[in-house]
């Protein structure tokens, strides 16, 4: 592996940063073969070669404890050219153990002394030559979140890069090696914290931390709500007036070259459009297909079911671009912010004592809310966990009760059409639920869960430029993930409509007393509970053109929360537990969304 | 001698015996390390330590009770 060059370092030194820095925009994330380890890499030139540098996942110790320092060792092992190792300055002697653990893969290495700022404000001094003179390696000091140092970094990397000389190696016990050169190279004095030290201080302590908690996931709701329905409007300005323009130009060039006559526009797009799109999806396709039969020719037809009003492509580009995207970019807007300024480990302490009380602890909270983002890198991410009980315990609340992003945003779309109150009423909803669901999980599911063990990173504002990255990466995967999926789910739709299954399923007599006695939706809503098992927004999309009242929305909302995540969630579970797993998780959340559904429903009706 | 868990705020203590859990030891946590307790959290709530006043971490009480410590000034 003589063409890499590896970033190496504890979780949250900055190396993200370092990485952002050094490589170019054609940086990609990557799998660890055969396991759910991701890592970044991209390529950089020094001194007229090629490397491929790795952001290798944090690691405390090459005595790994988990799968993603598995990997890191694994890294090492491998080899490289050169190996930067990426060293907390306000926090010395525990990187410095790690550092000592590195050389003894005889890889030559240079050292970056990173948060020198932070080191400075806790009165921290740190004579570089000395740790050079110690260490036998080039050490760079750097505040990576402003670039600062990383000119240095590459020059001397260059140098080690062509002499690829090893510097110490540490043979004995590393944590006293690390003592003792800490003790040689740095100094300490009592200094008063600063703004961030304070705010990062105050956040964890129960008072005022727990309001500080309380008013941030507030904030990051209204972000979601308001954001997301602002960005609707250039957004669905964008899709009517460009993207559904360009998709229909597409297809009428395709179309044009088989046709014989031209296509007559009116028919298209002005004659009978709402019916159709309503027949496509509810009713019989064949009765509309022969309507137009009459009138135009086989092609006419086709196009009106891929690009009509209601068409396959021009519904689902509608769906994921106007509807979920605005939603699912204000979240990560917000929640990438949160990640990257170490808030997330806070509410994980705050919390902790709640969570262990629902019988899991409070690192699980990092998962659930990566689950609002997605519940599939969750539930790959609870891979961390240390023991099988949590992790069926964190796998079981994220299916039942923790919607995803874009299953969000169709939801915030369906209440906002009736009144405020049903936004915060769906959200103490979800959060009663997430606790029974937890209480009897932790009763059902036998086993223990591990106590809490968790470093606090300092309280930074996070670097532009890595923000910006992450965030774009998150939008790309999910324009990627949405899209297709999305066309098949509607695909599905249209062909269910119009073979006459949906309106056969909708008039069985079970059905019927499910969904129009038990729940009190139109029938109709039975495309939603079809779709739902394809995408989670599906469950809700199809209701938006119905006209419900308050109690149908919500209980809309209630079965929809409760009801099967999609089926890459189901074939997830399927894949890391067992498929008896899956099947419990299935059948469990289709029955508790339409049982608890259901109640809602009959007890409201009782009062009105 | 007393476990963590009983420690109160403010507190300055070293480190006596820690169970045998990889991560205690990798996070620097050991025999002899001097570390305060920054804060406490009511309802059976993690201890914070600020561990050889570099870094805090935060402790469950369940494994804060298997460790001991002893006070120093």
């Amino acid at each position: 592996m003589s063409d890499r060059i590896l970033l190496m370092g504890n979780p949250n030194v900055g190396k993200s940063i370092f990485f952002t820095e050094l490589t170019g925009i054609h940086a990609m994330s990557s799998n660890y073969t055969g396991t759910t380890v991701n890592f970044m890499e991209g390529r950089i030139t020094i001194g007229g070669k090629e490397y491929t540098l790795i952001d290798v996942p944090g690691t405390y110790s090459m005595t790994p404890t988990s799968e993603a320092e598995a990997v890191a060792q694994k890294f090492m092992q491998e080899g490289a050219a050169a190996v930067i190792c990426v060293l907390d300055a306000s926090n010395l002697e525990r990187n410095l153990k790690l550092a000592m653990e590195l050389t003894r893969y005889n890889i030559p290495m240079i050292f970056t002394l990173n948060m020198m700022d932070v080191a400075a404000r806790h009165g921290v001094r740190i004579d570089i030559r000395q740790l050079e003179e110690q260490l036998k390696a080039p050490v760079v000091k750097s505040v990576a979140v402003k670039g600062k140092g990383l000119k240095e970094l590459i020059n001397r990397l260059e140098i080690l890069l062509k002499s690829a000389t090893c510097g110490r190696k540490c043979e004995g016990c590393p944590w006293a090696a690390a003592k003792e050169i800490c003790g040689r190279v740095s100094t300490q004095k009592s200094t008063s914290p600063g703004f961030l030290d304070k705010l990062g201080d105050a956040m964890l302590n129960p008072f005022p931390g727990l309001p500080i908690a309380i008013l941030v996931l507030a904030l990051l709701v209204a972000v979601v709500v308001f954001g997301g329905r602002g960005l609707r409007v250039p957004l669905i300005m964008l899709t009517d007036n460009l993207i559904i323009p360009a998709i229909r130009n597409a297809f009428e060039f395709v179309f044009a070259l088989f046709a014989s006559e031209p296509i007559s526009y009116s028919f298209l797009y002005y004659d009978n459009g709402f019916q159709t799109g309503t027949r496509l999806f509810y009713g019989n396709m064949w009765q509309t297909v022969g309507n137009y039969a009459a009138v135009g020719g086989i092609a006419d037809i086709l196009i009106n079911i891929l690009i009509g009003e209601y068409g396959i492509f021009v519904i689902s580009f509608q769906w994921i671009i106007a509807l979920i995207l605005p939603y699912v970019f204000a979240f990560y807007v917000g929640i990438t912010f949160l990640e990257d300024s170490g808030y997330l480990p806070r509410i994980s302490v705050l919390f902790d004592n709640i969570m262990r009380k629902l019988g899991v602890q409070g690192g699980s909270l990092i998962h659930v809310f990566l689950a609002l983002g997605c519940a599939v890198p969750a539930i790959l991410g609870s891979r961390t966990a240390t023991t099988k009980k949590e992790r069926l315990m964190i796998v079981t609340i994220v299916c039942f009760t923790i919607p995803c992003i874009s299953q969000i945003g169709a939801l915030i779309a369906l209440m906002s059409v009736f009144s405020w109150w049903m936004t915060p009423a769906m959200v103490l909803f979800t959060m009663l639920m997430f606790a029974t669901v937890a209480l009897i999980a932790s009763k059902l599911i036998k086993g223990s869960v591990d106590p809490l063990i968790l470093e606090v990173p300092n309280l930074l504002l996070p670097n532009p430029k890595t923000y910006l990255r992450k965030l774009a990466i998150r939008m790309k995967h999910f324009l990627k993930d949405a899209e297709f999926p999305m066309l098949i789910a509607v695909f599905i739709a249209a062909v269910l409509a119009g073979t006459g299954i949906i309106s056969a399923i909708a008039q069985n007599a079970a059905v019927q007393s499910i969904v129009s006695g038990w729940l009190g939706m139109p029938e109709e809503a039975v495309v939603a509970l079809i779709l739902g098992i394809v995408r989670r927004e599906m469950s809700v999309a199809p209701l938006l053109i119905l006209n419900l009242t308050y109690l149908q929305a919500f209980v809309a909302g209630v079965v929809s929360l409760l009801y099967l995540p999609c089926l890459s969630v189901f074939g997830i579970v399927a894949k890391e537990f067992k498929i008896k797993t899956a099947v419990l998780i299935f059948v469990g959340t289709i029955v508790a969304a339409i049982f608890i559904g259901g109640m809602v429903n009959q007890i409201a009706r009782l009062f009105m | 001698m007393i476990n963590l868990y009983q420690a109160k705020k403010g507190q300055n203590l070293r480190v006596v015996s820690v169970p045998d859990i990889g991560l205690l030891q990798n996070l620097g946590l050991r025999e002899g390390t001097y570390v305060s307790v920054k804060n406490r959290y009511a309802l059976g709530g993690p201890v914070l330590l600020r561990v050889e006043k570099a870094f805090s971490v935060a402790v469950g009480k369940d494994i804060a009770t298997q460790i001991s410590v002893k006070e120093t000034v």
